[in-house]
């Protein structure tokens, strides 16, 4: 085929004598199509490589939580440390538990019923804690959730003066650190004469997370098709019936996710809790801070709090956490 | 069940005194009970919004809506006891078939029992043969059955009025035809008021019992599908409707005798005055001819002898025992449907002639129809008695 080549690219090389036939050359080298066995096994170890250290950067903290509360306090403090504790113990967990039934008055029932004298150096409730902050996660994301869907829903569907501006305003509330307004907060907490209640945790964290489920849920309504609300009215629907009927049950999975989010936010929050709480209505964060007693800190009974306290809402996530994700990343809508 | 009359029906989005968009202007539609009316046109002519406007989904700036001499334009969309087919069906993705029927029958205010509501779900399902779907979401249904369903939500409630928002615009081909045909026998049977909104002309030809044409908001013609193929009532109505679409020429007309005599750049022909309807007030005109009704072959056929050409052929398109073939002839460039085409091919030379009843005449200037095309018989036998309506 070296005939064929044009004068114009060139003598040919004469090296290969299909060099100036690309379809002989395609025909003959389709290596192209198809990996090499060594680049196969390269791509494999180079993922392996990357999720490996990636997961050991994700859950060595949370190794080490469970560790540091399987190991006795000598064990902790031990240089080098240990990467698997040498006498397991469950001591940390028994005076968490022994605290928090004395703190929380059970002492004598136990002592009644099962003939165990509790007596603990900790005056810490872990389940009062723990239902403090179920109290003042679930009344913000409600309120969250409930404000922040009718601001979006309006703001997606309306058009109005200083909409984009209120927009912003939402958004830039996000990024403004919330220590930043502490002081104000605290003087308006006192005004409101809602000191030391958890009603003033619930109304601030519902108001740090309303402008997030505003943003999400705008996403959801902006995509929301108009076509079915339209579908509902010639259905006989009233504007609260579409809603509840219609718009609702479609958003579910999006309303789930803005719960989640605020509910997240103020079971973490801890700067807020410590200053606007007195001891025995500490929420987990707080809470979880006294266990942390200077040199005397029982980092393997910290550890275990922190395991007990984290077991209610890993346990909530597991069972929700589809949602979550189909919820942050939209895509509910399926016709 | 319901006379449905658009009268003045006007509809600005935005400001009517800035620089407010007139998406329909001055509408008047009436449509008998029973009626199978089709809003045709092109996008953004304003069909839709007048098809939402009879549904309540949009408030007319000007004019009325009646059903049966009531204006309804204050009336809510759910008040007006309506029923409509969306392009995308809208159907709710959370609830099952079963549930989506039901759901209208569930918010109305009747006096329906579940056990009732249930039946007449059950009824509907077997009509439109989808029983074994009810307990389906509407996510694991194919396109077809969703639209089987979204007809059923509208016929369960025997609403006073269908309304179809192109409801096969997101079907294939195969499908669409076999709904056409579904939507207007079910509609035949019920014989619920409909209108049915589509930018598809062959859709709208075959469905309709009377198509109204829109451009830019302005009603065009109202008409049944055969006067609005054979006298549409100016130059976009007759390029609107057809496939292929209509040749068009320039040329000027005069009078020669008992015929008008019609001179093109290359060619000229008579035609005899008993086919025009209409006085000629101008000599500049367009010359249409629908590429149906280009026959091979020279000389007369059916009386009079109309305009005769030569073609080079260009592309053939074959459709089954017919083609579209599209060639270059002394007038320019020309596209005939014609049978016989197996021995073609490209650069072929073709000697083409009208019959001159199938000549459509438009003033050049007004582009308002001169002269349609006469079904043959009839203008063979009898000059006509009244006049063509235009």
């Amino acid at each position: 085929m070296a005939t064929t080549t044009d004068p114009d690219t060139g003598p040919s090389t004469d090296a290969d004598a299909n060099a100036g036939d690309p379809t002989a050359e395609f025909r003959k080298n389709q290596s192209w199509l198809f990996d090499t066995t060594a680049g196969t096994y390269l791509r494999k170890i180079v993922v392996g490589f990357v999720s490996t250290v990636s997961l050991l950067y994700l859950l060595f903290p949370l190794y080490w939580m469970v560790v540091t509360a399987l190991k006795s306090t000598q064990e902790i403090q031990q240089i080098p440390p240990t990467v698997f504790p040498e006498n397991p113990s469950l001591e940390g967990f028994r005076l968490v538990i022994e605290s928090s039934l004395e703190t929380g008055g059970y002492a004598g029932v136990v002592e009644n019923v099962f003939g165990v004298t509790i007596s603990s150096a900790i005056n810490v409730d872990v389940i009062g804690i723990i239902l403090n902050s179920l109290k003042v996660s679930i009344g913000a994301g409600v309120i969250a959730v409930v404000l922040g869907t009718i601001a979006s829903y309006v703001l997606s569907r309306r058009e109005f003066r200083g909409k984009n501006a209120l927009m912003s305003v939402l958004l830039a509330s996000l990024m403004f650190p919330g220590t930043a307004i502490m002081v104000p907060e605290w003087e308006l907490i006192n005004t409101l004469d809602l000191y030391d209640t958890h009603l003033s945790l619930i109304l601030i964290y519902g108001a740090m997370t309303s402008p997030f489920v505003v943003w999400l849920m705008k996403g959801f309504f902006d995509e929301f098709p108009d076509s079915i609300i339209e579908a509902s009215r010639i259905d006989q629907c009233s504007s609260v019936e579409t809603f509840w009927y219609v718009i609702v049950p479609m958003a579910r999975n999006s309303l789930i996710a803005s719960f989640i989010f605020a509910f997240l936010l103020a079971w973490n929050e801890l700067v807020f809790a410590l200053t606007l709480l007195d001891n025995q209505n500490y929420t987990v964060p707080p809470g979880l801070l006294t266990f942390v007693q200077g040199f005397n800190t029982q980092w393997n009974v910290v550890a275990a709090a922190s395991i007990i306290v984290s077991l209610p809402v890993l346990l909530g996530l597991a069972y929700i956490q589809r949602y979550f994700v189909q919820g942050l990343t939209g895509g509910a809508i399926k016709g | 069940m319901t006379h449905l009359e658009l009268d003045g029906v006007t509809k600005v989005f935005g400001d009517p005194e800035k620089d407010g968009v007139v998406a329909v202007d001055d509408l008047h539609i009436d449509v008998p009970d029973g009626d199978f009316l089709v809003l045709l046109g092109p996008s953004g002519c304003g069909k839709t919004t007048t098809l939402r406007m009879i549904g309540g989904l949009e408030e007319p700036t000007a004019g009325e809506v009646q059903f049966d001499g009531t204006v309804v334009n204050d009336v809510k969309a759910r008040n007006r006891d309506v029923a409509m087919v969306f392009q995308d069906f809208a159907l709710y993705p959370h609830m099952t078939v079963r549930e989506n029927l039901g759901f209208g029958l569930k918010r109305e205010n009747n006096d329906m029992t579940d056990g009732e509501i249930e039946d007449r779900v059950t009824e509907v399902a077997e009509m439109l043969e989808i029983e074994e779907l009810l307990n389906n979401k509407p996510g694991q249904l194919s396109g077809g059955q969703q639209q089987r369903v979204a007809l059923g939500r509208a016929i369960i409630r025997e609403p006073r009025l269908f309304l179809f928002d192109e409801p096969l615009a997101n079907l294939d081909a195969q499908l669409r035809k076999t709904m056409r045909t579904e939507i207007d026998e079910l509609q035949s049977d019920v014989g619920i008021t409909s209108a049915y909104v589509t930018h598809n002309q062959e859709e709208a030809m075959t469905i309709a019992d009377k198509i109204a044409i829109l451009n830019h908001g302005q009603l065009q013609q109202l008409g049944t599908p055969d006067a609005v193929f054979n006298e549409p009532a100016n130059l976009f109505v007759a390029q609107f409707v057809g496939s292929p679409n209509m040749n068009l020429f320039d040329g000027t007309v005069g009078e020669r005798g008992d015929a008008y005599r019609v001179e093109m750049d290359a060619a000229s022909f008579d035609i005899p005055k008993r086919l025009v309807d209409t006085e000629f007030a101008t000599t500049d005109v367009l010359v249409g001819f629908r590429p149906q009704d280009i026959f091979q072959g020279r000389g007369k056929k059916r009386g009079a002898s109309g305009p005769s050409f030569d073609a080079e052929v260009r592309v053939i398109e074959p459709v089954g025992t017919e083609a579209v073939v599209h060639g270059d002839s002394n007038f320019g460039d020309i596209t005939a449907k014609i049978g016989g085409f197996h021995g073609l091919t490209a650069g072929d030379e073709l000697s083409l002639a009208i019959a001159p009843e199938h000549v459509y005449l438009f003033d050049a200037r007004t582009e308002a129809l001169l002269k349609g095309r006469l079904i043959a018989e009839r203008a063979d036998t009898q000059p006509p008695a009244d006049g063509v309506e235009v």
